[in-house]
């Protein structure tokens, strides 16, 4: 066997590794470069950001445990934003194994901010059936969750007065890892009830909803650990995905980097195995 | 009887699509109490739909545990997790003084049913998930090969989007940030888009086959 | 300040099920095994439980004995007609519970996607192409980096079309319909190409996320547990690997 056919064989246990030093390191020792701030994310902010205060904000924490890693951080970051600017948020989740996370996110930057449940915000928690639940509430908020999570009945709290369903919405943002996600907002949601629209996803699920981005159909996205990382930076408080930023730049050049490799011993096979059938005629 | 077996249900369809359908251009008080009303009770059969969805898995383990099938013992830990979660959560907190109702935290308290949430389910979860990032470098050492124009294409744009997306590459190359922006904004754009209207086209006459009972595979259950 | 005991306990049960299924990098091996049944197990409790909490008690009973919604009878009893699918002699009848929920699924679903997927996505294709039909005066834009260019619409619309075509697999894609086929394969490699890129960041993500939570459970008021943990678990596979004579690990 060649060099370049020993390499390309070699056991998977040393890239494992390999990756795994690239991923634990730059953790370890930080470096904190710059990071670039795209128009995707800066519409969400400024869109927050132009809300007057005692609007409502509808935040709706639609992932699993699986990704917590890219979609929490955006949760901390927009809940954070939210409370600073006094806006009247009603978080929820559509996702049955995301609910413990969003109950956690959702009670600890509330205590952060000095918020209080019922007045500051209310979290609805889950219920089950996606997009009926989201065609639900766009009838009658009431009617899909006559109470909150903790069983206070939602039709007198005082952070939903006025609110009778999502047409009262001012801004949603849908934090999602799939299907219902932010597509099932906009079909169920925006598309009859029309409240403005913003998205968080994760990485594997970003590019495709590039299209709703363009058409106007979402007014932002804040795409993977990348974009939290971003949102950390508009609103000026570091958390874990800018942390984890170095950790990123490092196993991308990795990647890179192998499939340079694999491809400079590829090619160098091929040119071998060519000659060899040159020579033999 | 054929008629309730067979007939029937595809009638029940056909209303009820053609229901639905309409509903979304009347605008009448009446129309929008009954989309109120039924897809309350879309979240009711959602539920029961998650139970259908469980059960088989019991089926499955259960069948492995009874015949002693090899690693039946993995089956038998798989049932005391579940056994203890369901236990934690709709049993009463002694700690407490109420019953758990499902509740991770009570009065800012964490009860079991959410330690075993924070401590098991979350990391669990997570690491499985966590493990693919291995997966998928070792898969791009192996495989990522250029055999054609094609691949070479795609090999360069990921290399591109790659770098563009991590300060580390904008900083040393500022050019990659923008492109792959491009990337993104328009040449992907376009492409899913020209997807997701060709998808919609598919799910659309897939509806529509399914309303007037061309496609019958949901039903299921039962003979014919 | 010290840490309660419970959360002591559960940094080291959530390092110790983190390293046991890291273990499965280096060989599938029992320490895996239970932490996979154990996913599931909790995973399967914890739907469960939220399940019954939200649509019997919160959705059902409550709604109908306290505040006597009696309605709700109907959606149960399609949900019951639902589960007869276990039982073979009466499996027809949750024919009318499939029937039902697909027939409102699906005409639900109609209106809503030719609305949001179809006409506005065509609609966004083809306005921006109005703004460089001369009106005032033509203004070509040919900035690149924004994407609402002119420059940029022409090629958003190109991509759009030659995709369709490319997947129109009705008529034969030769001649001058080769040449879109294989412009459309070229935006369809992009874009492939884009979103491979951002499921490596996606992944490598979720790896750094996890890392950053045994760094945190590596802190001594939580008494190390990453360091011993890992100990323990890379002496339990060496002791396994040793009783099992050292099999060749998988080269897959």
């Amino acid at each position: 066997m060649s060099f370049a056919e020993r390499m390309l064989k070699i056991d998977r246990r040393i890239i494992f590794l390999i990756i795994g030093l690239c991923t634990l390191l730059p953790l370890l020792y930080p470096v904190g470069l710059p990071i670039k701030i795209s128009q995707e994310v800066r519409s969400v902010y400024d869109y927050i950001e132009s809300l007057p205060e005692e609007s409502v904000f509808l935040l709706s924490l639609d992932f699993d445990p699986a990704s917590k890693p890219e979609l929490h951080p955006q949760a901390i970051a927009l809940l954070r934003h939210a409370f600073r600017k006094n806006l009247r948020v009603i978080v929820m989740t559509l996702w049955v194994s995301g609910t413990g996370m969003a109950d956690q996110v959702v009670s600890q930057v509330a205590h952060e901010m000095g918020k209080a449940s019922g007045e500051g915000y209310v979290f609805l928690g889950w219920s089950p059936g996606a997009g009926s639940v989201i065609i639900n509430m766009g009838q009658d908020l009431y009617t899909t969750f006559p109470t909150d999570y903790y069983g206070k009945p939602t039709k007198n709290l005082a952070v939903l007065k006025g609110v009778q369903n999502l047409r009262d919405v001012n801004y949603a943002v849908s934090l999602a890892a799939g299907n219902p996600g932010v597509e099932a907002w906009y079909l169920y949601g925006k598309d009859k009830y029309k409240f403005e629209l913003g998205g968080g996803c994760t990485g594997v699920i970003a590019p495709g909803l590039y299209p709703l981005l363009r058409s106007g159909q979402i007014n932002g996205l804040i795409g993977g650990l990348r974009g939290a990382a971003e949102y950390e930076s508009l609103i000026n408080q570091k958390g874990r995905a800018i942390a984890g930023m170095d950790a990123q730049s490092v196993t991308h050049v990795a990647i890179i980097v192998l499939v340079m490799m694999c491809n400079v011993f590829y090619l160098s096979m091929r040119k071998a195995s060519q000659q060899q059938g040159q020579a033999r005629l | 009887m054929i008629f309730l077996r067979r007939q029937m249900p595809l009638l029940i369809t056909l209303v009820t699509g053609l229901i639905f359908a309409a509903q979304y251009y009347v605008p009448h008080p009446a129309s929008e109490q009954l989309l109120t009303s039924v897809t309350k009770w879309l979240q009711i059969i959602g539920g029961f739909a998650l139970v259908l969805g469980v059960s088989s898995l019991f089926h499955v383990h259960a069948v492995k545990i009874r015949r002693k099938e090899a690693g039946w013992g993995y089956s038998v830990v798989l049932y005391v997790g579940m056994f203890i979660t369901i236990v934690a959560g709709l049993g009463y907190s002694f700690n407490l003084g109420q019953w758990v109702s499902g509740k991770e935290q009570i009065n800012g308290a964490m009860t079991t049913f959410g330690w075993i949430y924070s401590y098991m389910m979350v990391p669990l979860q997570g690491t499985m998930f966590a493990i693919l990032a291995f997966f998928i470098a070792s898969a791009a050492y192996r495989s990522f090969r250029a055999r054609s124009r094609e691949a070479a294409v795609l090999l360069v744009a990921a290399v591109i989007v790659m770098m563009g997306r991590v300060p580390l590459g904008e900083y040393v190359l500022p050019l990659s940030g923008d492109v792959s922006q491009w990337i993104l904004n328009v040449l992907n754009a376009s492409v899913r888009r020209a997807i997701l209207i060709g998808v919609s086209l598919g799910v659309v006459a897939l509806s529509f086959k399914i309303i007037f009972g061309l496609e019958r595979s949901y039903l299921g259950g039962g003979k014919e | 300040m010290s840490l309660p005991l419970e959360t002591i306990l559960g940094g080291w049960v959530a390092t110790g099920l983190t390293l046991f299924i890291l273990s499965f990098l280096y060989r599938d091996n029992p320490l895996f095994k239970v932490a996979e049944h154990l996913y599931v197990g909790v995973s399967v409790g914890y739907t469960i439980v939220k399940t019954f909490d939200t649509v019997i008690i919160r959705l059902i009973y409550e709604p109908m004995v306290k505040q006597g919604d009696w309605l709700l009878l109907i959606p149960v009893t399609i949900g019951m007609l639902m589960l007869t699918r276990y039982v073979s002699k009466a499996a027809w009848l949750s024919r009318y519970a499939f029937a039902f929920i697909v027939g409102v699924g699906s005409g639900l679903a109609i209106p809503r996607v030719i609305s949001s997927y179809i006409l506005k996505q065509i609609e966004d294709t083809v306005r921006p192409l109005m703004m460089l039909v001369p009106g005032e005066g033509l203004s070509f834009t040919w900035n690149l980096l924004n994407p609402a260019s002119s420059v940029n619409t022409i090629i958003i619309l190109l991509g759009v079309s030659s995709v369709l075509f490319y997947f129109f697999f009705s008529v034969e894609h030769t001649g001058p319909g080769k040449a879109v086929a294989r412009m459309g394969i070229l935006f369809l490699m992009i874009s492939f190409g884009a979103a491979f890129g951002y499921t490596v960041m996606a992944r490598m993500s979720l790896l750094i996320g996890r890392l950053t939570d045994l760094i945190e459970f590596s802190d001594p008021s939580y008494g190390r547990p990453t360091i011993w943990l890992l100990l323990l678990t890379i002496g339990t596979m060496i002791f396994l690997s040793r009783r099992t004579h050292g099999e060749p690990p998988d080269e897959r």
